[in-house]
């Protein structure tokens, strides 16, 4: 499947561009959202670097308000080493932020008179597995290839939205997926907080200092494991008909 | 337990009581502190059938008074997120409309309006598929709100208002169900999309219904508005003011009764929103009767939404035309069902060999979208309900988190439930309308 993925689509003439170009992760500094090819699930088809050819769309750049928006507040938080990183994609605007300033920049969020985020819409994350991996330095056979170590991380996305200036925004921090994973509790700040981290507790193990009452909520209290980690199987039966059997969906080829 | 085996308690010494009658559980550890306080520990739920499916509640009580409200959920997680991420994108539709199960197009759209906005399609999208989707997701929330008046009017004892609010849901399911082919879980809204168009008689049918509905809700609005009964129990109950609704991020009716005009079909247009001439309506008291005001309020500007949308309802193709990401389906009408239309299939299957192949390859393996993540927020009927969806650049969501509403709802339970009395928290729970299958996932 991951190979030979080179689509041709009758009478259809497209621009095209080889994705593996741009989504190499690690490529750019402060990229460290990106997994892209490499970096997947071995459970995900398709998740190794394969030449997968895709009309180019171009991309949408951020409103002026949450272009002054990101200025003011990167202004008050500096760039860079110890303070943010910004990303936009599709419009979205993200602050990256270390887990030590997370909180001192959620209250500057929801305080400052600009920015003045009522709300904390959102709390999710995603978990990007370590683990050894295979990185070829160009495809042909015959170059060098690399073992890779990687340390898995988990990012964790809060979305802050403001009514009275109707933007909204998203903070992302990310923290190791081992017993570092540690964040402190935004529930001083946002009451909504409460459930949405403990969501992100019991799916991804992700502990939240003085969180007021951080146990599980949709799994029992005893279950084992972080449920939306990318090492945890989903789990199934083989489907049979008619003699024919289709393992299930996490152990698929497609 | 036989006789022979059960303590007889006269004679009284040779048994052991405590292996017969200590209760282990976790959760009562606490109980004997809060006997010599005077307080009481109930257990409300997860099988009451006026708390909405399987929600449980820690109620402590101070006689009749609650004191402390702690929610408990997790009763009907069926991990539909997780599941999701091991299918390609456009089945990730079929799970993620099971979710919400009152708001099914709401969910589908949301989903889809994220996948497009991954893929950068969101300007591409026909707009007579964005005209139906808004009026299929108006009608839907014309279902929803009739569902909450049926299911609160039969919490307080008023099985009229249930037989009316199913009664008239009824007719809107018909519609739904002349469209997709189902009443529920319709898998109709696709990325890109719907999965085909409307029939031919759907125009004057939706305009039957529309007129039809202004009067039914008129007879709800008669039986229950100015009912004693109805008021006494609705009004000054599960108060929330502005304040805490933001804390607790609660949206949709229950924000909006506090005052804040939020709705974002108005303030983040999404569909073409902003082309339709609707009323946002509030008001300022904040208990369960505003919100009950609010929803029917809500259901004639659905309603007039829906017959704008009817209006200007364009004509043209209901899939983007990027034949890349399009489902490579024309569905017809044959003897046995609703299938690819035999031109179709006499083309892939008799004169293109590249059209088979692509057909194939987009069926099984499906697009893939650019690695990323987006969030995108609809307003459906309980509130904002948000898809954050993140790819890595392969066929299948790397993780798909949704905000819904009825969570976050849930999660305030705490804060309006203080001081109510036991047969008012039904109330109060009622008038945010959870769905447990929201809240679960």
């Amino acid at each position: 499947m991951s190979d030979g993925t080179e689509r041709d689509v009758v009478g259809q003439e497209v621009e095209e561009r080889d994705i593996t170009d741009v989504d190499q992760p690690g490529e750019e500094a402060g990229q460290f959202r990106k997994g892209g090819p490499g970096s997947a699930n071995p459970n995900m088809a398709g998740g190794e670097a394969s030449r997968l050819r895709e009309r180019t769309r171009p991309e949408r750049p951020l409103s002026e308000e949450l272009a002054a928006l990101r200025d003011h507040i990167v202004a008050a938080f500096g760039e860079g080493e110890g303070g943010l990183a910004v990303d936009a994609f599709r419009g979205e605007l993200t602050l990256l932020v270390g887990p030590e300033r997370l909180h001192e920049l959620v209250v500057f969020c929801r305080d400052d008179p600009d920015v003045r985020c009522e709300m904390l819409a959102d709390l999710s994350a995603v978990h990007w597995p370590g683990g050894k991996r295979v990185e070829k330095a160009a495809e042909t056979t015959g170059w060098p290839t690399y073992e890779v170590e990687d340390v898995g991380r988990i990012e964790v996305d809060g979305i802050l939205r403001s009514i009275t200036h109707n933007h909204w925004l998203r903070v992302r921090t990310t923290v190791p997926d081992d017993d570092r994973a540690v964040l402190p509790t935004l529930t001083d700040v946002y009451a909504t907080a409460n459930f949405f981290e403990r969501e992100v507790y019991d799916m991804f193990g992700v502990a939240f200092t003085d969180h007021p009452n951080l146990t599980r909520i949709l799994m029992p209290e005893e279950w084992e494991g972080h449920p939306h980690r990318k090492d945890y199987p989903l789990g199934g039966v083989d489907v049979q008909y008619k003699g024919g059997v289709i393992p299930p969906p996490d152990q698929r080829s497609y | 337990m036989t006789d022979t085996q059960r303590p007889d308690r006269r004679q009284g010494s040779e048994v052991e009581p405590s292996s017969e009658f200590t209760v282990v559980a976790g959760e009562w550890q606490d109980l004997p502190d809060a006997v010599e306080d005077d307080l009481m520990v109930i257990n409300m739920g997860p099988q009451h059938p006026s708390t909405h499916g399987v929600l449980r509640m820690k109620l402590t009580l101070d006689g009749e008074t609650v004191v402390s409200n702690e929610p408990i959920v997790g009763y009907l997680h069926t991990g539909i997120e997780k599941n999701t991420e091991y299918r390609p994108w456009v089945q990730g539709v079929t799970f993620v409309t099971r979710m919400d199960y009152l708001a099914p197009l709401h969910n589908e759209l949301a989903y889809c309006l994220a996948v497009e906005k991954i893929l950068g399609i969101t300007d591409e999208v026909p707009e007579r598929a964005q005209a139906l989707r808004v009026i299929l997701t108006e009608l839907n929330r014309v279902s929803s709100h009739l569902v909450w008046i049926a299911t609160g009017g039969m919490e307080l004892g008023s099985t009229t208002a249930m037989i009316f609010g199913f009664r008239e849901r009824e007719s809107i399911l018909d519609i739904l169900e002349y469209v997709s082919g189902l009443r529920m879980n319709h898998a109709f809204i696709r990325p890109g999309g719907l999965a085909q168009d409307v029939p031919d008689e759907f125009d004057a049918r939706v305009r039957q219904v529309c007129s039809e509905m202004r009067d039914r809700i008129g007879e709800i609005e008669d039986l229950l508005t100015e009912n004693p009964i109805w008021v006494e129990r609705n009004k000054g109950v599960g108060v929330m003011d502005a304040e805490t609704c933001l804390s607790y991020g609660v949206t949709g009716p229950p924000l909006r009764s506090a005052g804040i005009a939020q709705d974002l079909r108005k303030s983040q247009p999404y569909c073409g929103f902003e082309q339709y001439d609707f009323d946002v309506p509030i008001t300022d008291t904040a208990d369960a009767y505003g919100r009950y005001l609010i929803r029917i309020q809500e259901i004639y500007e659905s309603l007039r939404i829906v017959e704008q949308a009817l209006d200007r309802l364009p004509g043209g193709p209901v899939m983007v035309e990027d034949q890349k990401i399009a489902w490579p389906a024309q569905l017809a009408l044959g003897p046995d069902g609703i299938g690819n239309a035999n031109s179709y299939i006499s083309r892939i299957m008799g004169q293109s060999m590249e059209a088979l192949i692509h057909h194939f390859k987009l069926v099984t393996e499906g697009f893939t979208a650019p690695a990323g993540q987006v969030y995108q927020a609809i307003e459906s009927p309980r509130g904002e309900l948000g898809y954050h969806v993140t790819s890595n650049g392969t066929n299948k969501p790397y993780r798909v988190k949704v905000r819904d509403p009825s969570f976050v709802h849930i999660g305030a339970l705490p804060a309006f439930s203080k001081g109510l009395g036991v047969a008012d928290i039904i109330v109060a729970v009622a008038s945010v309308d959870p769905v447990m299958g929201g809240v679960d996932r």
